[in-house]
């Protein structure tokens, strides 16, 4: 059965390095939680670049394209009215909308992308089984390696990340 | 306790007072959450629910009896309608551009007040938008402002700035919500944590999204928080914008002129932060927050007060210039109109409110006065609201050709929409204060590791 080995660190620059020093050691899935953003937690961790800002560059320019066709579909080609003899199709009053509808649909991918990308909502994750680990969200700093199969490599993983400075180490099954 | 004493010239005043690890930010800052609901808390809320009865009750007659229920006439077609939308709107302003532009300027000093004044925004945006969607006559038709195909064959007129308003307003609206949203989430699980019922735990937990504050989350959560603050920030500079072409693309003496959109971008921004004042003064003393919310959150704050100030003068003035220089007999009669007419008394207290009132705030220690900083305050708030008057109606009584001159009053209804959505506003801020964080603990925390950090390395 796999388990979850949880680790909980003193201080954010302990629960880095201890990351940085078991990625070495070649274990991969790995991960750390904090109750704030921790500078060095990606690199420690050897995450690649987020994707996020692609996304939402490519969504911003297509919202201010759609928004732009629109306008000029239904103001200038399928409904051509007559304000005060302006062209039909006038570009610069085109300008507002088409800025508008750019910067919103590309808030709207960076929000959904993220949490698409998080895998969130997820109601259930096997460390909230742990009743200690409720601290990671208001002052702890905890370590993760994810599902681990073999007993001898949990015992050895329990040694390495007390020997690393962990305050206290639990194992916690993963229900599938 | 108050952080008191005047801060060493060379030493500056500190933006967190007694806050020694995260378990203190995480107990002062959630504790009016577990806390007891209070006395004072039921009474200003019973208080905002019969507003809101009272607002209730002008949107139906309203409703009912049409527009002819306000006291608009014409030549006064925009009046208390239009005033408080833009009165409502600039409001906002104040929120935006503390989470978004001050976060890209890296200021610290934003994190403790943005998750107040982004509430403070979303509210204002809700109040505001009541108002052009009544003023449609018949709001039910609402839905049209959208380009829809439909069985008409009829499009929106894109080239008017009515309906960039639409598009606006509802984008901001949105990208605020969603960025309040995101900057909430971390927050959302340590209350969820931290909940002593199991009601408590289920609710938090699912506005949590089962949020773990992982490195893996933390890595694409940071860039996504700050791609939206960037998307923000241009949003606080074209919403007041094209709120303003609605006038200044009007031949209306007093509407036609260019200065309006930075004029009104600045007046926005102005107002924003006296309601943030207004409303942080006394919430951060009834909840305990003067810790996190010190001294001098609030002397930046009276700055940033004092610097809009001394714009929305700057604006005053260049409009009573360009009218006289314009060489216009209808331009400069409607500046003398604004001065000396029927409305006037309207017109000098703003000046006084907006121009002068601020004037105090050069001394630093008007600046870190609570007394004096509330009332400036709230004179900015009453002056900004009859900026608004002036600008819409006094320009429109009296515009061209005498004859269709008139004078406008307020009706009931109009008094009661303004007080009602006053009431909404203070009624779904109470609620925010009650259930959620007034301030965002995560970044309080990250604030004082950063902060205690930089001390260290001062020491070595």
């Amino acid at each position: 059965m796999a388990d979850w080995i949880l680790g909980e660190f003193g201080t954010s620059s302990a629960l880095l390095k201890a990351a940085e020093q078991l990625r070495r050691e070649g274990h991969t899935r790995l991960d750390t939680y904090s109750p704030y953003p921790l500078d060095g937690s990606s690199e420690a961790l050897g995450l690649p670049r987020s994707k996020i800002p692609l996304i939402g560059l490519a969504a911003g320019l297509s919202g201010a394209t759609l928004g732009y066709v629109i306008q000029w579909l239904t103001n200038a080609v399928d409904w051509p009215l007559n304000v005060g003899g302006r062209p039909p199709h006038s570009a610069p009053t085109f300008i507002p909308i088409t800025f508008e509808s750019g910067v919103l649909l590309s808030a709207l991918s960076i929000f959904f992308g993220l949490w698409l990308i998080l895998r969130l909502p997820q109601p259930y994750h096997p460390v909230f089984d742990l009743e200690e680990f409720r601290t990671a969200s208001s002052a702890g700093f905890w370590l993760s390696v994810e599902s681990v199969q073999a007993a001898a490599e949990k015992e050895q993983l329990v040694r390495r990340l007390r020997s690393l400075g962990a305050v206290q180490v639990s194992i916690v099954p993963e229900r599938r | 306790m108050e952080p008191v004493g005047q801060p060493d010239a060379l030493d500056p005043a500190p933006l967190l007072v007694g806050v020694k690890d995260d378990q203190t930010v995480t107990q002062i800052i959630f504790r009016p959450v577990w806390e007891r609901t209070r006395r004072g808390w039921w009474i200003l809320f019973l208080i905002g629910l019969g507003g809101v009865g009272l607002l209730i009750t002008a949107i139906s007659v309203t409703l009912a009896r049409g527009i002819g229920a306000w006291g608009n006439n014409i030549p006064v077609g925009w009046a208390f309608g239009i005033v408080n939308f833009v009165w409502w709107i600039g409001i906002g302003h104040a929120g935006t551009l503390i989470s978004a532009i001050l976060l890209l300027f890296q200021q610290k000093w934003r994190t403790s007040i943005n998750r107040f004044a982004e509430a403070m925004t979303l509210f204002a945006v809700m109040c505001a938008g009541m108002f052009p969607v009544l003023h449609l006559g018949r709001p039910w038709f609402a839905y049209w402002l959208v380009p829809y195909p439909n069985l008409m064959r009829i499009w929106p007129q894109f080239r008017s700035a009515l309906t960039w308003d639409v598009a606006a307003v509802s984008t901001y609206f949105t990208v605020s919500l969603l960025f309040w949203y995101v900057g909430l989430v971390p927050d959302l699980a340590s209350l969820r944590d931290a909940s002593k019922s199991r009601l408590q735990r289920i609710v938090y937990g699912i506005f949590a999204l089962g949020w773990r504050g992982s490195g893996r989350q933390w890595h694409h959560y940071r860039i996504a928080y700050l791609l939206l603050g960037g998307l923000a920030t241009p949003l606080v500079v074209s919403v007041h914008t094209i709120v303003s072409f609605d006038f200044a693309e009007g031949l209306i003496p007093g509407w036609h002129s260019t200065i309006f959109p930075p004029y009104f971008v600045a007046g926005a921004v102005f107002s924003g932060f006296a309601l943030v004042l207004t409303l942080m003064i006394p919430a951060r003393r009834f909840m305990g927050l003067e810790q996190v919310i010190t001294l001098k959150h609030i002397d930046n704050m009276n700055k940033v007060l004092l610097a809009t100030s001394m714009m929305v003068g700057y604006g005053y003035l260049i409009e009573q210039f360009m009218g006289w220089y314009s060489g216009n007999i209808y331009e400069m009669y409607s500046v003398l109109n604004r001065m000396f007419g029927p409305y006037a008394l309207i017109f000098w207290l703003l000046i006084l409110c907006n121009v002068l009132a601020p004037q105090l705030m050069w001394s630093r220690r008007m600046r870190t006065n609570l007394a004096v900083t509330f009332g400036v305050s709230l004179l900015v708030n009453v002056g900004m609201w009859c900026e608004r008057f002036v600008i819409v109606v006094v320009s429109l009584h009296r515009d061209f050709l005498p004859s269709s001159w008139a004078m406008y009053r307020p009706t009931w209804v109009d008094l009661s929409l303004f007080t009602g959505t006053l009431a909404f506003f203070g009624t779904l801020f109470l609620l925010f204060l009650r259930f959620l964080p007034a301030v965002s603990a995560s970044e309080v925390k990250e604030l004082r590791q950063e902060l205690s950090e930089h001390a260290e390395e001062k020491a070595a």
